[in-house]
């Protein structure tokens, strides 16, 4: 994993032919369309302005609004990982009675998020809440809007965003050799240590990388704040929001998501540095699955037991509320009242009958899902380069693919509308405004950090030795890489390709400014159906959709998961896999004993080389 | 030089795949899809997007929806105006056409109907680009079983500036919405002021800082009706077209204030878009659309209060009755468009808390 110098990088023909349909992709759909916005925007007349920093960092709503995202953001990087590492292990690691349960309970946030994941909250934690309610009458005393601001936004996004551990952590944690535990525990070392100083640091590249992922998401918090951060704890996002749409504010909006981008990068670049230079994969010559682990001190075991069923109903209590608010009506769900006998199934009746019908949900699972194979089936390579070669040209490379985390979507798409609404030399001399391949352009690259990202960190928890081994008896650059690399980072490719799917099938920022006016996805129709100032109905709309939605993406969830983890595996140590839960996705070292379950059964070891 | 050819085949690949929805789906815009006008609109709600589709078909013309929000719909007009994908757009009111006439987005064309409505009401040049089909009144509403018509506010300023309606009105939390804007237009205009900053005297900026230190923040996701109903609120700014399903939906009574110096008039306008390929047709749908027949059939059906003198006879006499009734708030339009956006930047940055 040592740096390989620039130049002898050039000799593969594989990386060159790479190289060149990279540059010329991102030239075309990353820099040149954002370029052009961004100078749109601060040099409006050909001449700079500083009229925006200017005007921002002399207001004090704004100064503090950002200030409110970057304390969230940073406090979000600390919680998920607390929480997120706690599920993962009470699922994967420990033996916790009924952790197939727990696992589906933690998974709920899979398969929705947004406004309804913070109106669930509130429908329990909220002044009329049901927890509230409940807890009003222990203690007459209490401030039934106890759960509001600061506080209340990082708990529910704490346990909204733990999908990336759920899925990623929980993978790598597959591969944590159990010999070595074995042996630390022979050694006399205790539960905790064994977990500090050999099952976490072996996690690293991942929590890495849902690390950033995390500050991320703390930056861009937009609707929990709105519902629960109460007058003490909004956001920049709104603000962006605003400005964005605004074409004499456009300016501002530009710089604040610009100061945002530039925190992301630097985050970025801490992250490269401290994940440089360690050693990831099991190094020892024959590494066994894991093998979950008993709490000996009883105490602990209580303890962790109660804390993971109350983490549990914490997690599905919202679900269940917004399955059943879905039946009721919007007055009721607006009043946070719920009647058992008003439920009725009036409100899938009037969303589900609509003239449009089903096309707008098919045109959003075939785009969602061709732009999900695309961006993970094209960086599957593009990872492989940035990880296994790291120097001055594929640092820029990486950097370089993070743009569009520094640009709101509604910018990104005003930038491909304004490069490509003529002839343009970049695609060929076509004009791409008006085609439904734009649509599809945005997708794959608004989706090409989060791929990148967490398709690096698989690729760093392989184990080199066997490539090595297979380069030694004569394996081609491409044949290992299909043999035997891509085996063991598919799963994560899965999840990856999954949860790409999931975010883009109710996207409406991009979809309204690039969406074919004759192929209109999901997105449009349900801003259609649901905005605040399209009736009483709006409401109840929302959460029919949600509801919908969840549907889809849990049965994708379930394909990509469900199906593989229950298959049985004739292979390894079983056992360890079988209290893997429904997430038994292989771990990604130690092919040596093939504990990889990979779909295609000739792929779990590397074959002879002809 | 395997591995390479492999590469290749796999990168063409996903170039084939990069295409495929195109050949899949559907064909691309732009000539190819026949006589289909698109037409962008933010008044697609509520069923009037098929309602107008179905009713446009039996007269002949295929038409083709896209629905976005007011600021939506305009930017994506003015990023579209190189290769324009709309035909005919409708339903922005005229501080979104203005911005969307200024970009050289939409071009003047004399609807059949121009005779039957109030030119002063429609784009306020002389090549007149948009053309008015429905009013909306700016209202301050209030609950109307908790306080009498004697105890209510008279004018907007009163919520700020009397005691008991300091923590009783929903103030916004964003200035996205044309309602909101066009309630600030309605204030901020009162005190306009060459010297002051942005065109606004000293005095108006503090009402504003005042709207926003006092007042009950709105709550994402809840209707102002709905938090009207459980008693959080008594009063809030209302559209004039959704107060009466409002009220049967959220079993309340809701009375609105007429200031002395009148409410606010947002009016609906349609406009043929610079550029198009189907000229002829959109124009015909202009026509069309903005004839009384169909803007009484769209008025009686939806609640509305058409601008079109002829259609008015066939709109609901109550919606009627209360436009004729109405004091409209005189609004210099022009100052308004051109410092609104300076104006919602100000407020977002410097009052809004």
């Amino acid at each position: 994993m040592s740096g390989t110098p620039a130049k002898s990088m050039l000799r593969s023909p594989f990386i060159l032919i790479v190289g060149a349909v990279l540059t010329w992709f991102i030239a075309a759909f990353l820099v040149w369309p954002n370029a052009n916005v961004l100078i749109e925007t601060f040099f409006p007349d050909g001449n700079f302005s500083g009229r925006a920093a200017e005007k921002l960092f002399s207001s004090q709503r704004a100064m503090k609004s950002l200030g409110n995202s970057f304390l969230l953001a940073v406090a979000l990087s600390i919680t998920v990982n607390v929480v997120g590492i706690f599920i993962v292990l009470v699922t994967h690691y420990f033996r916790i009675r009924g952790s197939r349960i727990l696992f589906l309970g933690y998974a709920t946030t899979f398969i929705y998020g947004g406004i309804v994941l913070a109106a669930g909250y509130k429908f329990i934690y909220g002044e009329k809440g049901i927890v509230t309610t409940f807890l009003l009458t222990i203690f007459p005393g209490m401030e039934p809007g106890w759960f509001s601001g600061f506080f209340a936004v990082l708990a529910v996004m704490t346990f909204a965003t733990t999908t990336n551990h759920m899925l990623f952590v929980a993978n790598a944690l597959k591969g944590v050799d159990y010999q070595t535990i074995e042996a630390a525990r022979n050694l006399g070392a205790s539960t905790w240590t064994i977990l500090r100083r050999i099952v976490l640091p072996m996690l690293k590249p991942t929590l890495f990388a849902v690390t950033i992922l995390s500050f991320l998401t703390g930056l861009g918090a937009l609707s929990a704040p709105q519902v629960l951060g109460g007058r003490d704890f909004q956001t920049i996002t709104p603000m962006i929001l605003t400005f964005t749409n605004s074409p004499t504010s456009r300016d501002l909006a530009a710089l604040l998501a610009v100061i945002l981008g530039v925190a992301t990068i630097l985050m970025l670049a801490v992250m490269s540095r401290l994940e440089k230079g360690g050693t990831y994969f099991s190094v020892s010559k024959v590494s066994s699955a894991l093998q979950k682990q008993k709490i000996t001190n009883p105490a602990a075991n209580v303890a962790v037991h109660a804390a993971a069923y109350l983490l549990f109903a914490v997690y599905t209590l919202p679900v269940v509320l917004i399955v059943l608010f879905s039946f009721a009506d919007g007055a009721a769900i607006q009043a946070g009242r719920l009647s058992l006998d008003s439920l009725t199934v009036d409100n899938y009746v009037r969303v589900l009958t609509q003239p449009s019908g089903l096309r707008p949900f098919v045109i959003s699972v075939i785009y969602s899902a061709v732009a999900a194979v695309i961006a993970v089936g094209g960086l599957l390579f593009v990872a492989r380069i940035l990880q296994k070669h790291k120097n001055w040209v594929t640092a820029v490379f990486e950097y370089l693919l993070h743009i569009p985390w520094i640009l709101p979507s509604a910018l990104l798409a005003l930038g491909l509308i304004i490069s490509y609404d003529h002839p343009n030399p970049l695609v060929g001399g076509a004009v791409l405004t008006g085609t439904t391949v734009i649509l599809l352009i945005a997708f794959v690259t608004v989706k090409i950090p989060f791929t990148l990202r967490m398709l690096k960190a698989s690729f760093a928890s392989v184990n080199s030795s066997l490539e090595e081994a297979a380069a030694i008896m004569g394996a081609k650059t491409l044949y290992v890489f299909r043999r035997i690399l891509l085996p063991l980072v598919l799963p994560a490719a899965a999840a990856i390709a999954a949860l790409n799917f999931n975010s883009m099938l109710d996207d409406y920022d991009t979809a309204i400014f690039l969406a074919h006016p004759l192929v209109q996805p999901l997105g449009l129709v349900i801003k259609a159906n649901t905005d605040g100032a399209e009736g009483v109905d709006g409401v109840s709309n929302t959460f029919v959709y949600t509801v919908l939605l969840m549907v889809i993406t849990g049965l994708t969830m379930y394909l990509v998961y469900g199906r593989s983890g229950r298959r049985p595996g004739g292979r390894g140590r079983s056992k360890g896999r079988k209290n893997g839960g429904p997430l038994a996705a292989p771990g990604t070292a130690a092919p040596a004993l093939p504990v990889v379950e990979a779909p295609d059964a000739k792929a779990s070891a590397p074959s002879p080389v002809p | 030089m395997v591995a390479a050819a492999v590469a290749a085949t796999l990168l063409a690949g996903c170039g084939a795949g990069a295409a495929a929805p195109d050949a899949s789906s559907s064909s691309p815009a732009g000539g190819a899809s026949g006589e289909t006008l698109v037409v962008y609109t933010n008044s697609n709600g509520e069923g009037r997007g098929e309602w107008l589709a179905k009713k446009a078909a039996e007269a002949g013309f295929k038409i083709e929806i896209v629905g976005a929000g007011g600021a939506d719909a305009t930017n994506k007009l003015i990023a579209e105006k190189n290769n324009p994908i709309a035909d005919v757009a409708f339903g922005l009111n005229n501080m979104y056409f203005a911005q969307v006439k200024a970009a050289d987005a939409i071009e003047p064309y004399e609807p059949a109907w121009a005779g039957e409505v109030d030119a002063s009401l429609a784009d306020s040049d002389d090549d007149k680009a948009y053309w008015p089909l429905v009013k909306q009144a700016i209202l301050l509403g209030y609950n109307s079983d908790k306080i009498t018509a004697e105890q209510a506010p008279k004018d907007w300023t009163d919520l700020w500036s009397k005691d008991e309606f300091k923590t009783r009105y929903e103030r916004v939390t964003g200035l996205g919405t044309a309602t909101a804007q066009l309630v600030f237009a309605g204030i901020l205009s009162r005190y306009k002021d060459d010297s002051g900053d942005l065109g606004i005297s000293d005095e108006g900026w503090k009402q504003v800082e005042q709207y926003f230190q006092n007042g009950s923040p709105a709550v994402a996701k809840t209707d102002l009706f709905a938090r009207i109903a459980s008693g959080d609120v008594d009063m809030g700014q209302m559209p004039s077209s959704i107060v009466a399903e409002r009220e049967k939906s959220f079993k309340v009574n809701v009375e609105t204030v007429v200031p002395s110096v009148g409410v606010p008039l947002a009016v609906e306008q349609v406009a043929l878009v610079k550029g198009t390929d189907k000229k002829e047709q959109a124009q015909k749908f202009i026509d069309w659309f903005g004839s009384a027949d169909v803007q009484g059939e769209w008025a009686q059906q939806f609640n509305s209060m058409p601008v079109n003198k002829n259609a008015a006879a066939k709109a609901k006499p109550e919606v009627v009755e209360f436009f004729d009734g109405l004091k409209q708030q005189d609004i210099d339009w022009n100052f308004v468009q051109e410092n609104m956006g300076a104006w919602v930047e100000k407020i977002e940055l410097e009052y809004m808390t």
